[in-house]
C-alpha cells in the first residue's frame, strides 16, 4: 500500500467516522505483562497492524475499529479481563490470546455473555472442538505441527538424504505440559500412519536442568531422527548437551516455541545449529509469491515498531484478525449472530494470505486451512524448506 | 560399562551443581531458621549480573565474581536486616516464609521489568569445551564447579569452626538467648549470616551463568531440587547439603536413563517423601533443628 493511499483511506475513514455513531469497540486481549509478556506483546502487534489497516480503509460499516486492550497476564487475570472488556467497554468481539490456557479460560466468559471470540495464536487442541458457538480460531494448532513434522521427514528430509523414511529410527522428545504432549501425540499417531519406526518417546518436565541421560538413551538407541517439542530452555539445553556428548543424529526436527528464535541460536551458537529443522508458524525468511501481502506487513511493521518482528506471532496474528474483520466488514453488522453468519461464510483460498494458506472455519470452528511451515537454520538464519512452494532455500544435509 | 559410567560421571557433575545451590540455603536456615523461598531468585539475579558483565566488559565470566559476591552479600543482608529482622518478633514463624515467597515474585517480576522475558546468554570463554578421559566426556565448567563445591563446604566449614566469628555464629544457632548474654549481638550475626548465605548463591551464579542460558524464572528451576538436597542432608548442615546434593545428582540421572526422563521428578520427588517419613532430621541434620519449628 502507497503512503497515499493510506492517507487517502485514513481521511476517508475519518470522515465517515466521524459521521457514524460511535465507535466499533473490540477486546485485545493478551498477556502484556508477567512471564508470557514478550510473545504476547509481539502478537499483539498482529492486531495492532491489521485494525490500523482496516481502519485507514475506511473501517468497518464506516466506522473506526477502537481497540480495548485486555491484559490476561494469568488465567484469573484473563477472565476478569473479558468480563470487564464485555460488561464496561462494550465490545463487539474479543481478539486474542497467545496463550492457550487463558483463551480456554477467558472464552468460557465471552461464550456464556455471547460475544464472539477470535483465537488467532494458541495453538492447544482443546481450544476448539469445545462446541462452542461464538469461539473460532484463525491460526495453526498442535496437530498441523506434529503432521508438518512428519510430512516434511518423509516428503523432503528423508529423499534429500537418500534413505527410505521406514528405515529410519525415530526419537520423540517432548516438554511434558499439555503443549508438549499434544504435538508428540499427533507425531506418534501421523508417524504410525506413515509407516514410520517410533523407537523412542520420552516427556521431560520443562524445568528440567539436566538432559544428559536422555542423550545417551538416543545415542544408544541408535536414534536418527530425533523430534522435539519445548520451549527455549529446554531447546537450548537439549542441543547444546547433544553437542557436548558427540550425538548428532542424521536430523533434529523441533516444534516450535525456542527453535525458531535468534536467542536460542545464539545461546547454543550458529555452529551448532546449523542443519536443525523447525515447525512452526509462517517465519519472514519465505518465498513472497506463497505469501502476498507480507511485504505490506513488514513495512507496515517497520514503521510502527522501528524495528523487525521478533517472531512470526505477530505476522500470525496479523493474518488471521485481518480475515476476520474484513468478513465483518462484508457481513450485516455488529450483533453476534451477524458476525458469526459473516466469518462462517468466509471462504479465502490457501496462497492468498501473508501467512500463505487461507481461512475457512470447519464445524468446529477451526481454520481447516491452517497450517505450519517447514524452516531449516543455514547460515545463521532461519530459512523456509517447506513446502517447497514457500521455501527460499534447498534442505542442506549434515556433512 | 561406558554408558552406565559416563550416567555416573553426570549424575556426580549434576550432584556439584546442586551442592553450590543449595549450601547458602542451608547456612541460612541453620543459623537463623528462616527458609529462604527467594534463593533461587538470588541465584538468578546473580546470573543476570555476570551476563551483564561479561557481555559489557567483554571479561571472562568468573571474573564477575569480584562483583557479583559482594553485591549478593549485600542484598541478602539488607534481606534480613529490612524484611525478615522486623518479624523475627512475631508470634507466627510462617510470616516470615511468606516473607521470602513476597520477596521471590517481586524479583522475578523486577528482572522481567528490566530485561524482559528472553533468554540471557553468558559467553561461556571455553567453559563449555568438553574434556574427554578415554570414552568418558565432561564439560571444563562442570569440572569447576564441582572443585568450588568442595572448596567452599571446607572453607565454611574451617570458619564456622575455628574463626572467632565462626563460633559466634554457631552460639547465636544454638542458643540465641544465652549467646546475648554472653554479650553476642545476635541481630549483627543474623545479618551477617543471610548475607554469607547469599553470597554463597553468589558464587554459584557466576559458575553456573556460562553453562546455562539466564532467564527472570531459571531460580525455579534449581531451586525446587536445592530444597530437597537441603532436607536430605539434614536441614542447616554444610556437609549434609553436600552428601544430600551428590545422591540426588546420581539417583536424577540414573533414574533419567533407566526410568524415563518424565518420571524423574517423580522419583526425586518420591524419595523427598521417602525422607520425610523415616527419617525427618536428615542423613546429618540434628533434631533441634526441626522441634525449633513445630
Amino acid at each position: 500500500m502507497t503512503t497515499r493511499s493510506i492517507l487517502l483511506g485514513t481521511a476517508l475513514g475519518l470522515t465517515l467516522g466521524g459521521s457514524a455513531l460511535a465507535d466499533v469497540k473490540i477486546g485485545s486481549l493478551y498477556p502484556f505483562s508477567g512471564p508470557l509478556a514478550l510473545l504476547g506483546e509481539e502478537s499483539a502487534r498482529g492486531l495492532d497492524l491489521a485494525v490500523d489497516q482496516i481502519n485507514a480503509a475506511g473501517g468497518l460499516h464506516g466506522e473506526q475499529i477502537v481497540l480495548e486492550r485486555g491484559d490476561a497476564v494469568d488465567n484469573n487475570q484473563a477472565i476478569g479481563e473479558a468480563r470487564r472488556l464485555i460488561s464496561l467497554e462494550g465490545v463487539k468481539a474479543v481478539f486474542g490470546t497467545y496463550s492457550s490456557s487463558r483463551v480456554i479460560a477467558a472464552s468460557q466468559v465471552t461464550e456464556l455473555a455471547g460475544i464472539p471470540y477470535f483465537e488467532l495464536g494458541a495453538v492447544a487442541d482443546e481450544v476448539t472442538g469445545r462446541g462452542m458457538t461464538y469461539l473460532f480460531r484463525t491460526n495453526p494448532t498442535a496437530e498441523h505441527m506434529g503432521i508438518a513434522v512428519i510430512d516434511m521427514l518423509v516428503d523432503q528430509i528423508a529423499p534429500a538424504a537418500g534413505k527410505a523414511p521406514e528405515d529410519l529410527k525415530i526419537g520423540i522428545i517432548y516438554e511434558d505440559s499439555s503443549y508438549g504432549t499434544s504435538v508428540a501425540g499427533h507425531e506418534v499417531a501421523h508417524a504410525k500412519e506413515r509407516g514410520l519406526n517410533v523407537v523412542l518417546k520420552s516427556g521431560y518436565p520443562a524445568n528440567i536442568v539436566d538432559m544428559s541421560s536422555l542423550v545417551l538413551d538416543l545415542k544408544g538407541k541408535g536414534v536418527d531422527v530425533v523430534l522435539q517439542t519445548s520451549y527455549q530452555n529446554d531447546t537450548v539445553l537439549f542441543l547444546q548437551q547433544a553437542n557436548e556428548a558427540g550425538y548428532k543424529p542424521m536430523a533434529i526436527i523441533g516444534g516450535g516455541g525456542g527453535y525458531s528464535m535468534q536467542p536460542t541460536a545464539d545461546a547454543v551458537g550458529a555452529d551448532v545449529i546449523d542443519g536443525i529443522y523447525d515447525v512452526d508458524f509462517t517465519q519472514y525468511a519465505i518465498n513472497p509469491d506463497f505469501t502476498p501481502g507480507i511485504e505490506t506487513f513488514l513495512e507496515a511493521y517497520r514503521a510502527k515498531y522501528g524495528q523487525e518482528p521478533r517472531s512470526g506471532h505477530s505476522l500470525t496474528n496479523y493474518v488471521g484478525a485481518l480475515a476476520v474483520l474484513q468478513a465483518i466488514g462484508e457481513g450485516e453488522g455488529f450483533e453476534p449472530d451477524q458476525i458469526v453468519a459473516s466469518v462462517k461464510a468466509m471462504d479465502i483460498p490457501d496462497g492468498s494470505t501473508a501467512a500463505g494458506y487461507g481461512v475457512k472455519f470447519d464445524d468446529t470452528n477451526q481454520n481447516e486451512r491452517a497450517r505450519m511451515m517447514g524452516m531449516q537454520w543455514q547460515d545463521g538464519k532461519l530459512l523456509t524448506v517447506y513446502p517447497s512452494d514457500a521455501a527460499v532455500a534447498e534442505i542442506r544435509l549434515p556433512d | 560399562m561406558t554408558t552406565f559410567l559416563q550416567i555416573l560421571l553426570n549424575g556426580l557433575m549434576l550432584g556439584g551443581l546442586f551442592a553450590i545451590v543449595s549450601i547458602g540455603l542451608t547456612l541460612i536456615f541453620g543459623i537463623i531458621k528462616v527458609v529462604n523461598f527467594a534463593h533461587g531468585e538470588f541465584l538468578m539475579g546473580g546470573m543476570f549480573i555476570t551476563w551483564l558483565i561479561t557481555t559489557q566488559m567483554g571479561l571472562h565470566p568468573y571474573a564477575a565474581v569480584i562483583v557479583v559476591v559482594p553485591v549478593l552479600f549485600v542484598m541478602g543482608a539488607l534481606t534480613q536486616r529490612l524484611l525478615i529482622q522486623p518479624l523475627m518478633s512475631a508470634r507466627d514463624d510462617h510470616i516470615q516464609i511468606f516473607a521470602t515467597v513476597g520477596l521471590s515474585t517481586a524479583l522475578i517480576n523486577l528482572a522481567l521489568l528490566i530485561f524482559g522475558a528472553d533468554i540471557a546468554n553468558t559467553p561461556p570463554h571455553g567453559l563449555r569445551a568438553p574434556l574427554e578421559f578415554g570414552d568418558l566426556r565432561l564439560l571444563s565448567g562442570q569440572l569447576m564447579i564441582f572443585g568450588a563445591a568442595i572448596v567452599l563446604v571446607v572453607g565454611l566449614e574451617l570458619f564456622l569452626k575455628y574463626s572467632q566469628t565462626g563460633r559466634a555464629i554457631r552460639a547465636v544457632a544454638q542458643n540465641r538467648g544465652a549467646a546475648e548474654l554472653m554479650g553476642i549481638n545476635v541481630n549483627h550475626i543474623y545479618v551477617l549470616t543471610f548475607g554469607l548465605g547469599a553470597a554463597c548463591v553468589g558464587l554459584a551464579a557466576v559458575l553456573i551463568a556460562p553453562l546455562y542460558p539466564t532467564s527472570s524464572n531459571i531460580g525455579t528451576y534449581f531451586v525446587l531440587t536445592a530444597f530437597v538436597v537441603v532436607v536430605l542432608g539434614g536441614l542447616g548442615s554444610i556437609p549434609g547439603a553436600f552428601l544430600g546434593a551428590l545422591i540426588i545428582g546420581e539417583v536424577d540421572a540414573l533414574s533419567g536413563y533407566y526410568i524415563g526422563s518424565d518420571l524423574r521428578e517423580a522419583v526425586v520427588f518420591g524419595l523427598f517423601l521417602l525422607i520425610l517419613i523415616l527419617r525427618p532430621s536428615g542423613l546429618f541434620g540434628a533434631r533441634q533443628n526441626l522441634s525449633h519449628l513445630s
